[in-house]
């Protein structure tokens, strides 16, 4: 990929965003205020056509508003912003070196009147790197109304198709009008989630459940492949499969009664098998966390929901052992959870012992009050009587007589 | 240390009656001139001043001034123990963890003793000065806790107001309106039957019945109750005891919204 600066030459189209020189000159100038929108620093694919350009689609999974980078021939990228930690301070610092894009660049700088020949500094460090994103994904919310719980839609032409899409974003009408291969792209994409039916010559479609599950499948045990990413594996499948350590419970064992100790030693039977993960399992959990964030991130609300009861329900891959697998896993922990919890309470209050200040800080707001309720409780009626009356326009006591010092 | 004789425990039974149901807790300040007290109620509109004078008491002895913080509802429990009758003796240390009374019965020989413990009550004292109000008006205690309790049922707040004519109580509330009207009268044969009316100038003023029916709870000390007033100016309530004493009770005037 092709490292550019403020942006590489096809964005020419795209929206301008204002950048300004900001010389790095040793002189002692006071330094020019920042920009209010100052440029953002873009990876984008390489070899794109030229017609590539920004655009804003509705997000398929929240239908919010978001921008995404078209190329005729290549199809769609969605950014992604990587930013470091905000407490993290970093910035960008980018200058012109000839040797990185040599292509085209120069009319951009031109056009915008940005001389970046003596380096830029970016306050915020945010990197927005363009990935591809499937064009199923962004046609699904069009081709799949929200209303498909109920109804079953009709089979469509997919002129009728194209033409729905068009009439939900002023974006994808201009997008099918200037690209014809767009077209034939999205054309390529229904085949593979939609029913067919072939009526007069043509071919109508409809999208079918169960094709998006096995596509979402798919791309999930894609996905899979080269490993999920270290802090998703650890997150939902290293933690998920964890077998709590069950120690405690054969102390107690030996100090319980026979009965009772008959009773663990079933249980350490049943634990024992489950310690031992089946080798399917991870594989299994692992398409499956995948699968989840397929359908969290690209799916929208309506469609998640009858996609998960399609997993349920009628799924190519078996679950059901990673299911009972994890249940089984779910009950370990509680017991151990049960088991450790007289030892924590033990364990806690020794933590609590050495903070002194604030034990006594906590008896001190507990001493003050009971006492006040104390008070509350010794208050004699009368005075409770009193609490309700009406003392407005009534000046308090000291605006009459003046204070005097006390004598004792 | 605090030696105080009274010849009837009655009498500090009836003033602390009086006002617990105003403050809960208060300083009772001895010095050589007797016991005095002074405290607001919560909302710190109202204040109760009391003075036992040396003389009511017999014998008195204090050597030094010393502050007895007594919570009332305590003190009220102890009181209750006492006969009527009973002679009470307060006694104290000069630095008093707590307070020491003795009721003795004047027929039997039956001595009981209580000790309250003492606490420390940081309450701000107010100097409260000797006042020409524009109108006194002394009529019997058990008349001026009659109005109240009787307007006290229509409204929250009455208007006292005081010409030549008179004095007149009025109150609006809910259900309707409600005035009682007393002119200066004098009974030769029934001196505590008087309404004396001493008026410089007209006032009208407006109260809260809530605490001026609270503060008739002190007509049992006294046959007669004194009223003050004078505009933009607490009114002042006081029954008198013997020898000087007092029992006196202010209340801030509602100013603004008039009824």
């Amino acid at each position: 990929m092709a490292r550019t600066r403020s942006k590489p030459a096809p964005k020419a189209a795209k929206a301008a965003k204002e950048s300004t020189p900001e010389p790095a000159t040793t002189t002692v100038k006071p330094l020019p205020p920042s920009d209010a929108s100052p440029p953002k620093l873009f990876v984008l694919p390489k070899d794109t056509s030229k017609d590539s350009r920004i655009v804003t689609l509705d997000n398929p999974a929240n239908g919010a508003p978001s921008r995404y980078y078209f190329c005729p021939e290549k199809g769609f990228y969605e950014f992604t912003r990587i930013a470091a930690p905000k407490k993290d301070c970093r910035s960008w610092l980018v200058t012109s070196e000839k040797s990185l894009d040599s292509e085209g660049k120069e009319p951009t700088t031109e056009q915008e009147g940005v001389t970046l020949g003596t380096g830029y500094v970016t306050k915020a460090a945010d990197l927005f790197i363009a990935t591809p994103v499937d064009l199923i994904f962004l046609i699904l919310p069009v081709l799949a109304p929200k209303t498909t719980k109920e109804t079953t839609p009709h089979f469509l032409e997919l002129y009728d198709h194209l033409q729905n899409l068009a009439s939900a974003s002023r974006q994808w009408k201009v997008l099918l009008a200037q690209y014809p291969s767009l077209k034939v792209m999205i054309e390529k994409k229904m085949t593979l989630i939609c029913d067919t039916v072939e009526a007069g010559g043509e071919t109508m479609y409809r999208v079918s459940h169960e094709k998006l599950l096995v596509f979402l499948l798919k791309r999930a045990e894609r996905v899979c492949k080269n490993g999920l990413p270290p802090s998703l594996e650890e997150k939902f499948v290293k933690n998920a499969l964890e077998v709590p350590i069950m120690t405690i419970k054969r102390e107690t064992s030996t100090a319980a009664t026979s009965v009772v100790e008959e009773t663990t030693v079933k249980e350490e039977e049943v634990a024992a098998p489950a310690l031992a993960t089946p080798p399917e399992i991870p594989r299994l959990l692992r398409i499956r966390t995948a699968l989840t964030y397929l359908t969290s991130s690209y799916l929208s609300p309506s469609l998640r929901v009858s996609i998960q009861a399609q997993v349920q329900s009628s799924s190519p891959v078996d679950f059901t052992p990673l299911t009972t697998h994890l249940a089984a896993i779910v009950k370990l922990r509680s017991e151990a959870a049960a088991l450790r919890s007289i030892s924590d309470n033990i364990s806690r209050k020794r933590v609590l012992e050495e903070d002194d200040e604030k034990i006594a800080e906590r008896e001190e707001k507990k001493r003050k009050k009971e006492e006040e309720e104390k008070k509350k409780k010794t208050e004699s009626r009368g005075i409770k009587q009193l609490k309700k009356a009406d003392t407005s326009g009534m000046k308090k006591m000291s605006s009459f007589f003046t204070k005097v010092p006390k004598k004792t | 240390m605090l030696e105080a004789r009274l010849e009837q425990a009655s009498m500090l039974k009836k003033v602390v009656d009086a006002i617990k149901d105003l403050v809960q807790d208060c300083n009772f300040d001895c010095n050589d001139s007797g016991i005095a007290l002074q405290a607001m109620d919560n909302s710190h509109v109202a204040l109760v001043s009391m003075l036992l004078r040396s003389e009511a008491f017999q014998p008195f002895r204090c050597d030094r001034n010393i502050a007895l913080g007594i919570n009332l509802s305590s003190l009220t429990k102890v009181l209750r123990a006492a006969q009527s009758d009973d002679q009470l003796t307060i006694k104290a240390e000069d630095a008093p963890d707590v307070v020491n009374l003795v009721f003795e019965s004047k027929n039997t020989d039956r001595i009981s003793e209580y000790d309250i413990k003492l606490m420390d009550i940081d309450q701000e004292h107010l100097g409260i000065p000797e006042t020409d109000y524009a109108a006194t008006i002394a009529m019997p205690a058990p008349e001026f806790q009659r109005i109240c309790r009787d307007l006290s049922a229509l409204s929250e707040s009455v208007s006292i107001e005081c010409t030549k004519e008179g004095v007149k109580f009025a109150c609006q509330g809910d259900i309707g309106s409600g005035s009682v009207q007393l002119r200066a009268s004098s009974d030769v044969s029934n001196p505590d039957e008087n309404v004396e009316i001493e008026l410089s100038e007209p006032v009208s003023l407006t109260f809260s019945l809530k605490y001026l029916v609270n503060f008739c709870k002190a007509s049992g000390l006294s046959t007669r109750v004194r009223l003050c007033l004078s505009s933009e100016v607490p009114l002042l309530v006081e029954y008198p005891m013997q020898e000087n004493s007092y029992l006196r009770f202010y209340l801030a005037p509602k100013i603004g919204d008039e009824e």
